[in-house]
Formats: structure tokens, C-alpha cells, sequence
């Protein structure tokens, strides 16, 4: 059974993208391939112009810790380390320096420098979104998978961790990739992608000035020499 | 309708068990009472098999299963009492004799045996001069004797010659090679021969005043040896000693309690692990229904009907395990039997009803008591969970439920041990003890998180995990430091103690005493064991003589109980109403040091004396004391110049009373030698031997073989039952793996998503349970150090040693051996690729 038909998709440096589609629509299986995560049967992937298709599960491992953040709508802390080592981990992971600092650095920046000992279990729904959006940037990732970040959340929280997330993404220049089938957190992506049976398509944005009024010029200076191609060429994509 | 509902819940109930079955999700449990009842099973009906032949083999060394000692003939009362109870009985009588050939007389011990004698043990004797061909035999016929080697040599005489023993005159009919109550003293004193007690009367050997002792020897069913004795003792006078092989009469009664105590202990630990891990393993499945539970009760099944489904389908999977734990206890049981079988025999192994009821109820209790707790609050899921989920509240609350298990375990140890003081103290000593480990365990396990944030990445995850499942790592920590404790105080004891006793005898321990050598022939035996390379400890003069007098102060007092099997007991009873062994030396032994005083001078022609410390302290003898000795019809008094301290643990030869030469100028005397022979090297000896027939050769070796299969048997057992516990202790560590699954495939999915490598992964895991393992070592080799010292302060009476290479074992082994399971147990999760694994979690 294919998941996916034909997909050819290219995320620029900088950009943020969305994926919309109803469930089962094979969002999150484009996620995880883009991501590093799984293998398409046919294609090619790239991120910064290294063919993850062409290598093995380490040397993919390698890839995400370097250049790739995660945020997962079950948030998916580790929950034997304190909020504060969640958010280092992927630094440590991927060798960086004063991976303390940073964390505690983000932590702040995500409003819990009080939490920085508590475990994931004495965290709130929110609190556990804010810790895994803080260690999605710890390593300052070129790019960032989101899948349903808000997904779990009620519409309070979920706008503040949007809030959160883009906020931080248009600070830090990072390139975002959304998985969500929230129209309105959708709209706030300068770009729409559809999944529909397997089908991308493009989806022209009707609000895209407002988007263009939140986005700061920064990142496109900090990035524009940069891009991420992502790119799945001809033939079908299955699963293993 | 009620048809309707019972064949469903009936039909749902066989279904559910059939797909638990199948999909595995009952396997621990079902291994987990499985082990329960095999374990039990084998451990009781083994070590009851043990038991008896630890009892079996030991109650040789008193010919008899209980031993009436006295100095009097026991009254009528007692005769009828034990008939009554219908005891095999048999009576020895032992007194010291002149016995006269044609023309040589010797003075004897007379061992006088009713016909029954031995109960136990084998009294062997050969016909003819060739000691290979000797058989178990009971008392010699009515009108012969049978005697030590020693006698026909002294006497010159031979078997078939007729020997003189009071008035009677008698024929010796064969050479004693064994007698199975031989107290290790009379190795030291005269030769034996044993006679018919209807021959006592005809002898008249029995005057008034004739220093007699009566050995009234039982056998019988145990219980009721024991209600005898309750009956008896306090019957007994001063003079008067009841005796059973455990009663801690002699250094090996006690070894044989303690090993005894040992081995329902360790079975106990058995026990008490394998129902951790049906506790383990059931709290997991009753986690694991819960959606199942809540999504039936959201359709709409009343409480009842849901209680009826789990609750056979329990019971199914009790009866399934109880028996195939039955099935695999006794083939462990058979394989445990043929396994020591060379070391052991294993009296007949007929099977009680014991061990298959205890492992029966075991397995109930643990199916039930263990896992009712969990079970019934699965059966006590909201169906508002569906909506909710499935948040576990954990209430540190104890409830009734909570302390159900434990007045389980109280039971199982009731009903093991058949001892109310014994399972109390231990279940609460367990408590405390486990209470204590925790702490430790958790601190380290904080110690170690602390430096692993410092350390590696995967250090740093392991002790994350470690700390994080504490609570579930502590019973590990627990069990394993108690395995592991117990495994490092046997390798330590029995190398420290056991074989110090006996097997690690120094070079040169002799296992030869040669008594009676006259002074001529002491430079001709001297000369033939320095040609032979045997290994002597010298010739010393010995006289036999008595402390008469101390300070002038006469010493009339006798100890109670006189005879001990020990002659080196520290404790011993030898009291000064006896004769001693005295001699003199010029030197001091390598085995022994002054403590107090001065030892002599070569050239000191002053009589003195220096007095063993133990004996010295008992009879509160000081330096400067005068003591007077008799010897035969001499008298002579020295003052104490030193006390030493003997290391009796050395087994050289050694005295309590020593004397400079100068003491013993002028009073005859033959000389002892104690000789390390080699086994090739026997058969010369003895053909040179034979050209002296006064001398006696007694062989420690027989003796020592004894004790030697004893330890060894002792030794092998608690092994043997370790193993088990070990097992034990593994399954209740994969049951807490196995239950910490899912939160170990969601970590190592979310590690993965975020770029940790296989390597990492692995590590940390490893890492995990190595720290696991090594803390739990650490805390055993603590623990095992602690028992050892008391151990060797108390009850051995040796000095304290530390045994830190043993720490280095039990950590070593600590860590490699949780490492190894706990891999082994994660294997399946650390070789899912990270796609299958990340799938499964997102």
C-alpha cells in the first residue's frame, strides 16, 4: 500500500511550513520521513544537501542532533530527568558547550526559570509543551518539526505555546515545518501544504500580509545564504 | 438469562486467558508462581533431604540420635519412659582396665556394649590383621573382644589369643578400625576394646568406687526424641548430660545448627523473592487491563460480571501455574539429588507429603495474597477512565489491601519454618534490614545521579533512570544485596573458617600422633623421618599428671560434663579434676606467643612453669602462681613465669601446661611425635612402625576425613540452594524490567528522535544496570563484612579480617551478573530499529 503518492517539496532556509490535512492523510508519515525519522522506499531527502536516504540509522541520528528540533503533541519528555535536563539533552547530544547555560537561558525565556528541577510529572500540560519547545531549541537547530504542538492542549494554552513557538522561531531564524490540522495555527505558517489521500498540494494563503507583519526581516538575514532542501523525487513513498 | 450471563462471563473469562496466553502478557506471572511453587518445592523437599543426611551422617559421631551421659546407672523411671516410647536403645559403659596377656599387661579403656550398639554410624572391625577388610558389625559375641591395633602390638599378641580383663578371660576376635562415637580426646589416651555388656558382670570390674561413665544411646522418631528430652532434662544432675548431635555440645553440633538455621533462611529468601515477583508481575497486568476494564464497564458489564471474568480467569492461570510449578520443582528436586548424589547420601529420598503441600499453599498465597491488591483495583476501574485516563494515584496510604501481602508472607514463613518467634523476627528484621538497604540504596542510587551529571552522557542517563525507578530498583537492590551477601559469606567463611579448620591446613600439619615412644627409640624413628622427608613437629616428653594444687590450695573441684569431643576447645571443659598431658620444651612454638611473662632461658635451671591462656584465665591462675603437679606417685610444685596465647586453629601440637627440662630431670617418661605423613609414604611407615609395637599410631586423617565430608556436605547445600535464590532474584529483576517496558521504549524513542545513537542507548542501559548491580554488591560486601565479624568474633572465636578482595568480588559480580539480565531482559527493546520504535511511541 503507498501512504504517499509523488511528493516533491522544498522548505527554504528561514520558512515556516505548514502540512494541513484531515487524519490518516499521511501528515505525520511525511513528518517523519522529512525528519530523518523513517525512510521513503523511493526518493531522495535532504537537509542541509545531506541525503538522508542514503544513510544508515546512526549516521541519521547524527543529522537530527545536529540540525533537527523536535516538538511532539505528547510532549515526550524523558521523565526521569528534571525539566532542566530535558532541555539539555539534545545540546549534549550533539556536543555543544555550556549546554547549562542555554538551557536555563530558555527555560527563562519560555517563563519557567522556576521549574527548572521539577520532574515532567509535576509539570502541567502546558508547562511539559513549554519544556519541550525550550530543548527543541537548545541546539539552535536549522530546522524544526513540529507535530501538533498544540494538539494536546485546550485553546488557551495552546495559543500561548504557539505564541511560544513562533515567537522564538522568528528570534532564532529557525526554519519550521508544522504538522497540525488547526486551521488557525496553520494561517500563522508563511506557507501551506496539503495532504490530502497521500496528495501534497500547495494551498495559496489568502493571509498572508498579516503573517508577513509578524515575521521580523532578522532571520532572513541571519539565513538567506542558507537552505534547506527538502525533496522527495519520483516513485511512491511506503512504509517499511 | 442467568445461563446466558454465566457462559458469557464464563466464555470471556477462557477467552481472555487464551489471548494473555498467547500474546505472552501472562508470562511473568505465570513464571513468576511457577518459580514460586518450584522453589518452594525443591528448596523444602531438598533441603528436608539434606537434612537427613546432614543429621543422618553427623549422629554418627554419637553412635546414636540422642545420648544419656552419667555417672550413675539411670533410674527406673526414665527406662520405663522410654519404653514407652518405644526408643531403639543401647547402653555403653566405659572404664579404664588393666588388661594381661601371658606375659604383658595394659592399661585400657574399656568400651562395655549391649548388642544393639551402634544405633547409627558403623562400627567396623576387622577379622584378620588386614585392616582392608573390615565390616560393620554390632557388639562383639558374648565371651570375645574386640581391640585397638595398639593393643595386639603392645601386648605382642594376636587375633585368636585370649586376653585377661578383671576375673573373665576372653578371646580376641578382631581390630577396631572405627567406632563411630569416638570422642577426639581418646585419640590422646589409652587403647580401646570393646566388650559384650553380659560379659560386664562376670569381669567384676564394677567395685565401689570404680570411676565409670554410662553412655545411654537412643534412636527413634524425632519428635518424640524431642518430647523426651523436655522430659528428661530437667531430671538431670550435674553429672549428667543429654545430648543430640545440634545441641552445641561440641564445635561441630554447632556448625551443623548454624548450617541448618542457613539453609531455611536462604530458603526463606527464596520464597519472600519469588513472591516479590508475583506481586511485581501482577501489579503490571492489573495496569495493563485497566483500559480493558474500563471500555467493558463504559459498555455497559455490571462490577459483578467483570469480577467474575478476572477472577477465574486468575484462578485458571493459578491451577496452570501451581502445577507446572509442581512439574518443574521436582525435576529440579531430582536433578538437585543426582547432583550431590557422589557427595551425599541422600537416605532412600522418599518424598513427604511436606514440601507439596507447602508449595501448593505457596503457590496460593502468592496467586492471591500477592496479587489481590492490584486485581482488585483493576476490577474497581471507573469506566470514567475511558474519558479521563488511566492516571495512576499512588497513595503512600498502607491500606488493608497493602497489608495483605505481607501477613502472606508471615504465613509462607509460618508454615516454612513451623517456628512463630523465628518467621516474626525475620519478617520484621526483614522490614527493618530492607527499610535500612532502601536508604542506602537510594542514596547511593542519588550519590551516583549527582556524579553522573558530571560523568558521560549515557552515565548521566543511566543514574537519571536509576534514581527515577528507585522506588522499584530498591527491592532489586534489596534482594540482590541479600543474594549476593549470602553468596560472599559462604566464599568467605568457607575460606576462612571451614578451611582453615580442616582443608587449608598449613604445610606441615601433621595427621599422624605417635604416642609412647621410649626415649632409646627416639633418634631411630627421628632418623627414619628425616630420611622420608616427614614432616615432624619434633619428639616431646609427655607425662600424664595432674594439677593437684594451686598456691597450696588444692583443686578438688571436677567439671561437669568432663568428656568433650573437642579436645581444643577454647571453652574447655577439662577441668583440673583430670590428667593432663605435660611436657617441656627448650623453645617456644611458631604457633604460640607470650603474652604474659617471660619464657625461659635455656640455661634456667629453676623448675617452672607456662600456662596456656584460656586454662590460665578459667582457673584464674597468674603469674608467680604456684602450681603442684602429680605425676603418679611424685609431686612437685613451680611457680608460672609466662602465659601464652595458643593459636589452636594451627593444629600443631600444643599443651596447656609447659615446663623447662629442668622440671623433668629426673622422671621417666615416653615421647610423642605428631607427623605429617604422605599418603605414598604410609605403607613404609607402618612397616617401620611394626618393628616398634609399643608405639601407637594414631591417624588424625581418618578423623579429619570426617569432619572434611561434613563441611563439604554442608557447603554443597547451601550452594546448591543459593543457585535457586539467585534465580529468584533474576526473575523479580527481568518481572521489574518487563514492567518498566513501555516508560523504557517511550525513552529510548524520544532519545533516538533526538539524535542519540545506538551506542549511547546501549550504554545507558548497560550502564544502568551495572550501577544496579555494583551498588547492590557494594552494600552485600558492608553486609557480609558485618556478619563476618560477628561471626568470627562470636562464634569462632578467630580474630577479625577484613576481606576486601571479596568486596572487589561481590561488586564485580554484582555488576556483571544484574548487568547481564538486565540487558538480557532489554535485548528485545535495544534491537528494535529507531523507526519501530519511534512509531510505535508517536
Amino acid at each position: 500500500m503507498s501512504l504517499l503518492q509523488p511528493v516533491n517539496l522544498q522548505v527554504n532556509a528561514g520558512e515556516t511550513l505548514a502540512i494541513v490535512g484531515s487524519s490518516g492523510s499521511g501528515k505525520t508519515t511525511l513528518l517523519s520521513i522529512l525528519a530523518g525519522l523513517d525512510l521513503p522506499t523511493t526518493g531522495e531527502v535532504y537537509i542541509k544537501n545531506q541525503p538522508l536516504h542514503q544513510f544508515n540509522e546512526e549516521q541519521r541520528s547524527e543529522v537530527r542532533a545536529k540540525h533537527v528540533g523536535f516538538i511532539f503533541q505528547q510532549f515526550l519528555l524523558i521523565n526521569s530527568l528534571t525539566a532542566l535536563e530535558n532541555v539539555m539533552l539534545p545540546a549534549e547530544l550533539a556536543n555543544i558547550e555550556d549546554a547549562k547555560e542555554k538551557g536555563v537561558e530558555l527555560l527563562k525565556q519560555v517563563g519557567l526559570s522556576d521549574r527548572l528541577e521539577h520532574f515532567p510529572s509535576q509539570l502541567s500540560g502546558g508547562e511539559q509543551q513549554r519544556v519541550a519547545i525550550a530543548r527543541a531549541f537548545i541546539s539552535q537547530p536549522d530546522i524544526l518539526f513540529a507535530d501538533e504542538p498544540t494538539g494536546n492542549l485546550d485553546t488557551k494554552t495552546g495559543k500561548y505555546i504557539a505564541d511560544l513557538l513562533f515567537d522564538l522561531n522568528t528570534r532564532l531564524g529557525t526554519t519550521l515545518v508544522l504538522v497540525t490540522h488547526d486551521p488557525k495555527l496553520a494561517a500563522r505558517c508563511k506557507r501551506q501544504v496539503r495532504m490530502d489521500s497521500g496528495v501534497l498540494t500547495e494551498v495559496v494563503k489568502e493571509l498572508k500580509a498579516e503573517n508577513d507583519q509578524e515575521n521580523s526581516g532578522e532571520s532572513h538575514l541571519e539565513n538567506q545564504n542558507e537552505r534547506n532542501k527538502l525533496e522527495l523525487g519520483e516513485g511512491q513513498i511506503c512504509p517499511n | 438469562m442467568s445461563k446466558l450471563t454465566s457462559s458469557t462471563w464464563f466464555q470471556q473469562s477462557i477467552r481472555l486467558l487464551h489471548h494473555e496466553l498467547r500474546k505472552g502478557e501472562l508470562t511473568i506471572v505465570f513464571l513468576a508462581i511457577v518459580l514460586a511453587v518450584a522453589t518452594v518445592f525443591s528448596l523444602t523437599g531438598f533441603s528436608d533431604q539434606v537434612k537427613q543426611a546432614l543429621t543422618t551422617n553427623s549422629v554418627n559421631t554419637l553412635a546414636a540420635d540422642r545420648v544419656l551421659k552419667t555417672s550413675t546407672v539411670i533410674t527406673d523411671d526414665i527406662l520405663a519412659e522410654t519404653k514407652r516410647y518405644g526408643f531403639n536403645f543401647a547402653k555403653k559403659v566405659q572404664l579404664k582396665s588393666m588388661v594381661f596377656s601371658t606375659d604383658n599387661m595394659l592399661l585400657t579403656d574399656l568400651d562395655i556394649v549391649t548388642s544393639d550398639y551402634p544405633l547409627r554410624g558403623d562400627l567396623l572391625v576387622s577379622r584378620t590383621s588386614d585392616l582392608q577388610n573390615a565390616i560393620s558389625v554390632k557388639s562383639p559375641e558374648v565371651g570375645e573382644v574386640w581391640v585397638d591395633q595398639a593393643v595386639l602390638g603392645r601386648m605382642e599378641i594376636n587375633i585368636g589369643d585370649k586376653v585377661d580383663i578383671g576375673v573373665a578371660s576372653f578371646t580376641i576376635a578382631g581390630v577396631i578400625v572405627n567406632i563411630p562415637d569416638r570422642s577426639f580426646a581418646s585419640v590422646f589416651s589409652n587403647p580401646t576394646i570393646i566388650m559384650n555388656n553380659d560379659d560386664l558382670d562376670k569381669t567384676e570390674l564394677i567395685q565401689p568406687g570404680s570411676r565409670i561413665s554410662y553412655r545411654y544411646l537412643f534412636s527413634g522418631d524425632n519428635d518424640d526424641l524431642i518430647a523426651f528430652g523436655e522430659w528428661i532434662k530437667p531430671k538431670l544432675n550435674e553429672a549428667q548430660d543429654w545430648i543430640d548431635v545440634k545441641s552445641s555440645q561440641s564445635r561441630i553440633g554447632r556448625t551443623l545448627n548454624t548450617a541448618e538455621k542457613f539453609l531455611s533462611l536462604a530458603s526463606m529468601l527464596g520464597i519472600v523473592l519469588a513472591a516479590i515477583a508475583v506481586a511485581v508481575a501482577s501489579r503490571r497486568y492489573g495496569q495493563r487491563h485497566k483500559p480493558t476494564v474500563a471500555v467493558f464497564k463504559a459498555l455497559g458489564a455490571t462490577n459483578k460480571h467483570i469480577q467474575k471474568v478476572y477472577v477465574l480467569h486468575w484462578s485458571l492461570l493459578s491451577v496452570i501455574s501451581i502445577l507446572t510449578g509442581l512439574a518443574v520443582g521436582y525435576g529440579l528436586l531430582q536433578l538437585g539429588a543426582y547432583g550431590i548424589e557422589k557427595y551425599l547420601s541422600l537416605s532412600s529420598s522418599t518424598l513427604t507429603l511436606r514440601p507439596f503441600t507447602i508449595a501448593v499453599v505457596t503457590g496460593l498465597i502468592c496467586a492471591i495474597a500477592f496479587a489481590i491488591h492490584p486485581i482488585s483495583k483493576l476490577i474497581a476501574t471507573s469506566p470514567i477512565a475511558v474519558i479521563k485516563g488511566f492516571e495512576e494515584k499512588s497513595s503512600s496510604k498502607l491500606n488493608i489491601y497493602q497489608a495483605i501481602p505481607l501477613m502472606a508472607l508471615f504465613l509462607l514463613l509460618y508454615i516454612f519454618s513451623n517456628d512463630l518467634v523465628m518467621s516474626a523476627s525475620l519478617l520484621f528484621g526483614g522490614i527493618v534490614v530492607s527499610v535500612i538497604l532502601l536508604f542506602i540504596g537510594k542514596f547511593l542510587m542519588g550519590l551516583g545521579r549527582t556524579a553522573g551529571t558530571k560523568a558521560g552522557k549515557s552515565l548521566h542517563l543511566a543514574f537519571a533512570n536509576l534514581k527515577r525507578r528507585a522506588n522499584e530498583n530498591s527491592v532489586q537492590l534489596v534482594s540482590f544485596t541479600l543474594a549476593i551477601k549470602l553468596l560472599l559469606l559462604i566464599t568467605v567463611m568457607k575460606s576462612s573458617i571451614l578451611n582453615e579448620w580442616q582443608l587449608q591446613m598449613p604445610e606441615g600439619t601433621p595427621n599422624h600422633y605417635l604416642i609412647n615412644i621410649t626415649n632409646d627409640e627416639v633418634p631411630k624413628i627421628a632418623k627414619f623421618a628425616e630420611e622420608n622427608n616427614i614432616v615432624t613437629q619434633g619428639f616431646f616428653q609427655v607425662f600424664r599428671g595432674r594439677l593437684s594444687a594451686i598456691n597450696g590450695e588444692a583443686t578438688i573441684k571436677v567439671d561437669k560434663g568432663s568428656e568433650n569431643d573437642d579436645e581444643q576447645s577454647s571453652e574447655g571443659r577439662r577441668g583440673v579434676g583430670r590428667e593432663l598431658s605435660l611436657t617441656w620444651q627448650e623453645e617456644l612454638s611458631p604457633s604460640t606467643q607470650v603474652v604474659q611473662g617471660q619464657w625461659w632461658d635455656v640455661s634456667d635451671t629453676n623448675p617452672q612453669v607456662s600456662v596456656e591462656e584460656s586454662i590460665a584465665e578459667k582457673l584464674d591462675i597468674h603469674l608467680g602462681d604456684q602450681l603442684t603437679f602429680t605425676i603418679g606417685s611424685d609431686e612437685f610444685t613451680v611457680p608460672v613465669t609466662s602465659i601464652r596465647d595458643v593459636n589452636w586453629q594451627s593444629r600443631q601440637l600444643n599443651f596447656y601446661m609447659i615446663f623447662n627440662k629442668a622440671t623433668f630431670s629426673d622422671i621417666d617418661s615416653t615421647s610423642l611425635s605428631a607427623w605429617r605423613v604422605a599418603e605414598e609414604t604410609k605403607p613404609l611407615m607402618f612397616d617401620f612402625l611394626s618393628q616398634y609395637p609399643s608405639i601407637s599410631v594414631i591417624d588424625i586423617d581418618a578423623i579429619m576425613k570426617q569432619l572434611t565430608t561434613m563441611v563439604d556436605q554442608m557447603s554443597i547445600a547451601i550452594e546448591l540452594i543459593l543457585i535457586l535464590v539467585v534465580l529468584a532474584g533474576s526473575l523479580v529483576l527481568i518481572a521489574q524490567v518487563q514492567a518498566s517496558m513501555e516508560e523504557r521504549e517511550r525513552e529510548l524513542a524520544i532519545l533516538r528522535t533526538l539524535g542519540a545513537k545506538g551506542a549511547l542507548l546501549r550504554n545507558s542501559v548497560l550502564f544502568e544496570f551495572v550501577a544496579l548491580g555494583a551498588i547492590a554488591g557494594l552494600m552485600a560486601s558492608i553486609a557480609m563484612e558485618i556478619a563476618v565479624f560477628f561471626l568470627q568474633t562470636q562464634v569462632f572465636d578467630m580474630k577479625f579480617s577484613l576481606h576486601l578482595e571479596f568486596w572487589l568480588i561481590g561488586i564485580t559480580a554484582g555488576a556483571a551478573f544484574v548487568g547481564f539480565i538486565g540487558m538480557l531482559s532489554c535485548w528485545r527493546l535495544l534491537s528494535l530499529s529507531s523507526v519501530t520504535l519511534i512509531r510505535r511511541t508517536m
